[in-house]
């Protein structure tokens, strides 16, 4: 019985974009050569997760603690050592007169030789809040080191730091790197792409289908990691009164701004896997370009993909602490794009690029030389 | 666009179609209409034939000329490959699937329903006795399987035309017979059925018509027996099995069109070269009524090894 | 041919040493890659530095200059600082020549079914690894330590017998700090290159190990509040393992002994996957 053929019409283009969807799936999502875009993405989900733990751990340990040796904050923040040389610091009996005896005691002797060895002791205290170390030398106060104890605050600005700097600009840009460029151009190098260009779709449906696929592998797995870092995060404290206020849209937030760096990012390297025979030289080009971009003047900032993803961020990352003083001073900022312009923006580009891949893909012929 | 005549529609046709890479000839001016029926690309390798086939399935663009599949353009591959199936010489095939998976999942880009894909992959898969390694990923195939299961992808859509490049290779000598069966009984159906192949003992057995090929141009293009007739400067070679071989020999060395006799190894035949055929053939039968037993009268040289041999082998030996 | 004939008979007459035929493969490595002209000038890019500082060597020798420009003798010095920092940058072209180089050594292999070519001879897959591998010690070699000994030679010839006999440990310093790294480079680069089949894909791999591996780091850093996230971003370790030979005060935040360790690892991360991936076969499951 001859098949009856489904008349060309957008059903058709829906079943086949399935189809195209269907097939690509196992070979984004499970295939053995993609294993590395799961690291990049679970990376950061464990680093989050160690936190996590070792925040849990520490807080437990810092109220038992805080239970055996209560000192308020007062007191442990008037303890310092003598600016004077003249005036003799405090001795480590005044110490323990003034805040009790430390949760923690170390002592060891350094030096030798002809002057002798010196004793070095440091004791520490917690206020529930903050760490004090107060160290001794030879029985006098010379330091006095404050640990602030981990905050939400601080951890979300963290979090913001590492996901603009390493999250956005490399985990999720080598992941489109791997999975986009494999959509054509690795499937030419497994001189497998022939068969689907013997079917009976078109080039510009079948670059749609490969592209919402490698969308959807893209999507799941950073969505799904950006979603845990966040758990991860939240884990160690009481999130209720962040998640009333702000929290939620910050998640929410994160979660836009990772789908469209998919977006983005993958239509670049799915249009350079088809333009480019060597694709490493135009993504090597954007990783440069974005990785400059902290440096450019506001007018060229705006023409990156990074620059939109970054305004959509819901918080602001402050410049790296150890930051050379010179590149500091480098740094210019741009004023941020409205969301709602950064995100038509985004999806403007990401069609502009569809566009320009599908043209490309019409002309698309089959000639399996050695890559 | 106006529609193509009607007589076009039931043909393959290649008009002044070139195609270069580069400053290499794939083909040159290349004019063939192929009708429904088995027809064999014939011609050593880097001919051409493979390039022919690409540019008839749209996989490359001729650099001149036009091409028509029962009317419809290779730039439009939403309507040509609903009619067209191409079994390509490439041996590789998507990482992780099944035979029938690899079937099913291209026939869903066709727009078919789950069950009619499951339907028409099976069905295929039976055509070319792969039922049971059917559920086995095709990384794990012999070279003979992958073979099978790329005629089935081929065929599964029941396609009017069937582009099959060395669709023979890696066969063994049974499977190479029912695949050869399964091409006559698609022909039979007025399909077009295009093969390229090497073996030419095949080719001459299952082949309506032949194109040969060299250095990307067509030599030679119709049925064999034609093809034959216009070499004229090759004379027919003719068998006859007789009882007095000798006694023959004298008689036709009468004859003007003969220019060779000799005498056959085992002593019951003459080897006959004439530059027309029928002439001899005429002369024959006149001998046969002087008292010399003609058991049988067969050409020697009226296939495509011959023909090969003289349109081919001798530009290769130049 | 009837069977009692048998006049064939197996070659009997010498071979070459089993010790050198692993160099047979880099034979033609290296007709390929000369071919492409952006890699003979990124070679030749990577000499500029070194005769910078041949030039400089001579300048800070030359007492009519440093007069000229109002310089004392032995402003521009030429120490081991001088030396560790044209490690640093001749190392970094060296990564970038792995970049380049590295990928196509295993991957056109893969990709082509090659390896059971290969494998099917008397010929080991150590042989093979050898044989590819030699490339990359050849040419990052020739941008690292080679020209790194002749600036110690001009600096000895400018010196004199003095300078040499005080400072000849950083002779071994440059030879045995560049020879790690290139090693490090060169197992990095053959690994990604027999993991992937696409040398695009394994140039990106090899580019994202250290990028990616210094951003991780520093995102650990960041959210562990600790220092051991250096231990991922393999420039800052090879760095300590320079300084330390260059006997200058390793602030690079790492421990030395963790240095080592960190090298290790990737070295031997690097060998488990060539183990893994160069074999003759293929199973399908």
């Amino acid at each position: 019985m001859t098949p009856k053929f489904p008349s060309a019409n957008f059903r058709t283009w829906r079943l086949q974009i399935a189809a195209v969807i269907r097939l690509e799936m196992k070979k984004t999502f499970f295939a053995k050569r993609g294993l590395w875009v799961y690291l990049l993405a679970l990376a950061p989900v464990l680093l989050f997760m160690g936190r996590a733990i070792d925040l849990m751990r520490t807080s437990e340990t810092r109220q038992e603690m805080a239970s055996a040796h209560p000192v308020s904050s007062e007191v442990l923040g008037k303890i310092r050592p003598s600016m004077n040389e003249d005036e003799p610091g405090m001795t480590i009996d005044d110490v323990i007169k003034k805040a009790g005896e430390p949760y923690a005691r170390r002592a060891f002797y350094a030096g030798r030789g002809r002057r002798g060895r010196t004793q070095i002791v440091s004791m520490s205290y917690t206020d529930q809040q903050d760490d004090y170390t107060f160290t001794f030398v030879d029985g006098e106060l010379v330091g006095v080191n404050r640990r602030e104890h981990p905050n939400l605050q601080q951890d979300t600005l963290i979090f913001a730091t590492v996901f603009q700097f390493f999250y956005l600009r490399l985990a999720i840009f080598f992941g489109c790197v791997g999975i986009f460029m494999n959509l054509f151009r690795g499937e030419m190098i497994d001189k497998s792409l022939h068969f689907y260009l013997l079917a009976p779709i078109r080039r510009e449906v079948l670059l749609v289908g490969k592209y919402l696929a490698g969308l959807a592998a893209t999507v799941v797995i950073f969505t799904t990691s950006t979603a845990l870092q966040l758990w991860m995060l939240l884990l160690p404290y009481d999130a209720s009164a962040y998640l009333h206020g702000a929290g939620w849209h910050h998640i929410f937030a994160y979660l836009g701004v990772t789908a469209l760096a998919c977006l983005g990012y993958g239509s670049v390297f799915l249009a350079a896997g088809l333009l480019v025979r060597n694709p490493i030289i135009p993504a090597a080009t954007v990783l440069l370009w974005e990785s400059a971009n902290l440096f450019l003047p506001a007018a060229l900032k705006k023409i990156s993909v990074i620059f939109y993803l970054q305004s959509l961020c819901p918080v602001v990352a402050p410049p790296e602490k150890d930051m050379n003083p010179l590149l500091a001073l480098l740094i210019s900022s741009a004023e941020a794009t409205r969301p709602a312009w950064a995100i038509t923006g985004l999806v403007a580009l990401t069609l502009v690029i569809l566009v320009v891949a599908s043209m490309r893909a019409r002309k698309l012929e089959i000639n399996y030389g050695t890559d | 666009m106006p529609a193509p005549p009607p007589i076009e529609q039931s043909l393959v046709v290649l008009e002044d179609i070139s195609r270069f890479y580069g400053e290499v000839l794939g083909v040159n001016r290349v004019t063939l209409s192929i009708p429904p029926g088995i027809t064999s690309l014939v011609g050593p390798n880097g001919s051409g034939k493979t390039t022919l086939m690409n540019l008839i399935t749209g996989l490359v663009r001729p650099t001149r000329g036009s091409i028509s599949v029962l009317g419809v353009a290779p730039t439009d591959p939403e309507r040509l490959f609903r009619l067209l199936g191409y079994s390509t010489q490439f041996d590789s095939f998507p990482k992780g699937l099944t035979g029938f998976q690899f079937i099913y999942s291209f026939l869903r880009l066709f727009g078919y329903e789950h069950a009619e894909c499951e339907r028409l992959a099976w069905k295929s898969i039976e055509r070319v006795n792969l039922v049971e390694p059917a559920k086995r990923k095709v990384a794990g195939y012999s070279k003979g399987m992958r073979q099978r299961i790329k005629l089935a992808q081929a065929i599964a859509h029941d396609p009017r035309v069937l582009v099959l490049d060395e669709p023979l290779n890696g066969l063994d000598p049974l499977v190479r017979a029912e695949t050869i069966a399964l091409f006559r009984e698609l022909a039979a159906e007025g399909r077009h059925v295009i093969v390229s192949s090497h073996i030419l003992h095949e080719v001459d057995m299952i082949s309506d018509q032949v194109i040969l090929m060299s250095n990307g141009y067509v030599v030679a293009e119709g049925k064999i027996q034609g093809v034959r007739d216009e070499i004229s400067d090759q004379p027919m070679q003719v068998l006859i099995r007789c009882n007095r071989p000798a006694a023959l020999a004298s008689k036709v060395f009468d004859e003007a069109s003969v220019v060779e006799a000799r005498l056959h190894a085992d002593g019951g035949g003459l080897l006959i070269k004439t530059r027309d055929a029928n002439r001899f053939y005429r002369l024959l039968n006149h001998i046969a009524l002087n008292g010399i037993e003609i058991e049988s009268v067969a050409p020697v040289d009226d296939n495509v090894n011959s023909v090969y041999e003289y349109l081919i082998g001798g530009e290769e030996s130049k | 041919m009837a069977v009692y004939k048998r006049t064939y008979k197996g070659y009997s007459g010498t071979l070459t040493p089993k010790w050198s035929r692993f160099l047979i493969l880099p034979r033609y490595s290296y007709s390929r890659l000369f071919k492409s002209k952006f890699l003979l000038l990124f070679d030749l890019a990577c000499l500029i530095y070194p005769l910078g500082c041949v030039a400089y060597i001579y300048l800070a020798h030359n007492l009519s200059f440093l007069r000229a420009f109002g310089a004392r003798a032995g402003m521009l010095s030429v120490d081991a600082d001088f030396f560790l920092t044209y490690c640093s940058f001749q190392g970094g072209m060296a990564y970038l020549m792995t970049a380049f180089v590295g990928p196509s050594l295993v991957s056109p292999d893969l990709a082509n079914n090659a390896l059971p070519l290969f494998l099917c001879r008397p010929f080991s897959r150590t042989e093979y690894v050898m044989g590819r591998m030699s490339v990359l010690l050849f040419l990052l070699s020739t941008v690292t330590w080679v020209p790194g000994l002749i600036l110690f030679g001009v600096q000895w010839s400018l010196a004199g017998w003095q300078w040499a006999r005080d400072n000849w440990w950083i002779a071994g310093a440059l030879f045995i700090g560049s020879l790690i790294w290139i090693v490090v480079l060169s197992l990095i680069g053959m690994a990604m290159s027999a993991w992937v089949k696409w040398k695009v894909l394994a140039g990106t791999l090899i580019i994202a190990i250290f990028i990616a591996g210094a951003g991780f780091g520093a995102a650990i850093n960041a959210v562990m509040r600790t220092r051991y996230g250096l231990l991922i971003n393999l420039t800052q370790v090879i760095a300590t393992v320079w300084r330390k030979l260059f006997r200058l005060s390793a602030d690079t935040g790492i421990d030395l002994m963790n240095a080592w360790i960190a090298l290790g690892v990737a070295c031997a991360i690097c060998l488990w996957l060539l183990t893994r991936k160069v074999r003759a076969f293929e199973v399908v499951k």
